[in-house]
């Protein structure tokens, strides 16, 4: 009788694995991106300094000088740059050449 | 199924419930503007985030160039039926001046605007200006939650939150979860 409960269990148990494994397969992150985002887009839209003249560019400060000298070595970023793509295998045919027994120019007459 | 019955159903019905649906994890999300950051709060679980930044548009026909804050969006992975945004706009202070800032975005979010409820609250414990209302947007009712949060230091937090016509009324918990963890960080 215990055992019979077990099985029946473990089938039960296995049945939900088995359906849970299978939704799975259903893709979760396909068919929505950014292309359109509606409402994303029209918050950014806004009349609300449109009425006000701002005029932050009349008196700017003029710009101060970079520092004189060569800037410091940037430090490395952790991220590396590829390496060099290996050679193909296949090997290039080799350039034609001219044929070796070139007719040579007819005598002058 | 004679399988089925008896307890053993139950057993692990309850099992696989509670495997499953562990109650919204959240992973906190911090809204900064010119590396100040201002609050934060919760994405649920299977929801995408789209940070944005602080950019200018040009309006096309007028040739004005527009500056715009950060808008944050967040919304289900697998539904487009919801959508939340956050923005908390340069130069607005204050509750009124959130209000008017709304107006003139709410005509580029909702067409035909009808408000049904505004009602004063605290979210974070921050005094908060809540507005529900109803309107269209590609021809399909939503429903929208504008939220004017007022944060220390003389900025605002605007939180808008949308339910097509539709979507799954769960939502409606996870939208109000991501209220409940609002948090100024100032």
């Amino acid at each position: 009788m215990t055992s019979n409960r077990i099985k029946r269990a473990i089938f039960a148990l296995g049945l939900g694995a088995a359906s849970f494994t299978l939704s799975a397969c259903d893709g979760v992150t396909v068919g929505v991106g950014y292309g359109y985002d509606p409402f994303y887009d029209s918050m950014l839209w806004n009349d609300y300094y449109h009425d006000v003249d701002v005029d932050i560019d009349v008196d700017r400060p003029p710009r101060p000088r970079p520092p004189e000298g060569k800037p410091p070595a940037r430090p490395k970023p952790p991220v590396g740059k590829p390496p060099a793509r290996p050679r193909p295998p296949t090997a290039r045919p080799p350039a034609a050449r001219p044929p070796i027994h070139r007719p040579a120019p007819r005598p002058r007459r | 199924m004679r399988i089925f019955s008896g307890s053993t159903l139950a057993t692990c019905a309850a099992l696989w419930i509670g495997v499953v649906t562990p109650v919204s994890a959240e992973t906190p999300i911090t809204y900064t503007d010119a590396g100040r950051a201002l609050f934060s709060f919760a994405v649920p679980d299977f929801w995408g985030v789209r940070t944005g930044g602080p950019r200018e548009i040009e309006d096309t026909e007028l040739g004005d160039i527009r500056g715009v804050a950060r808008v944050m969006g967040i919304k289900p992975v697998t539904d487009d039926n919801v959508w939340m945004g956050f923005v908390s706009p340069a130069g607005v202070a204050s509750i009124d001046d959130g209000l008017r800032y709304l107006d003139d975005i709410d005509k580029f979010l909702v067409k035909d605007p009808t408000v049904t409820s505004t009602s004063d609250t605290r979210i974070g414990g921050l005094p908060a200006r809540v507005i529900r209302g109803t309107g269209t947007r590609d021809g399909r009712g939503i429903n929208f939650t504008a939220t004017i949060i007022d944060l220390p230091k003389g900025r605002v937090a605007v939180v808008v939150a949308i339910l097509r016509d539709g979507a799954d009324p769960t939502y409606v918990d996870d939208l109000n979860a991501v209220f409940a963890s609002f948090r100024s960080l100032q």
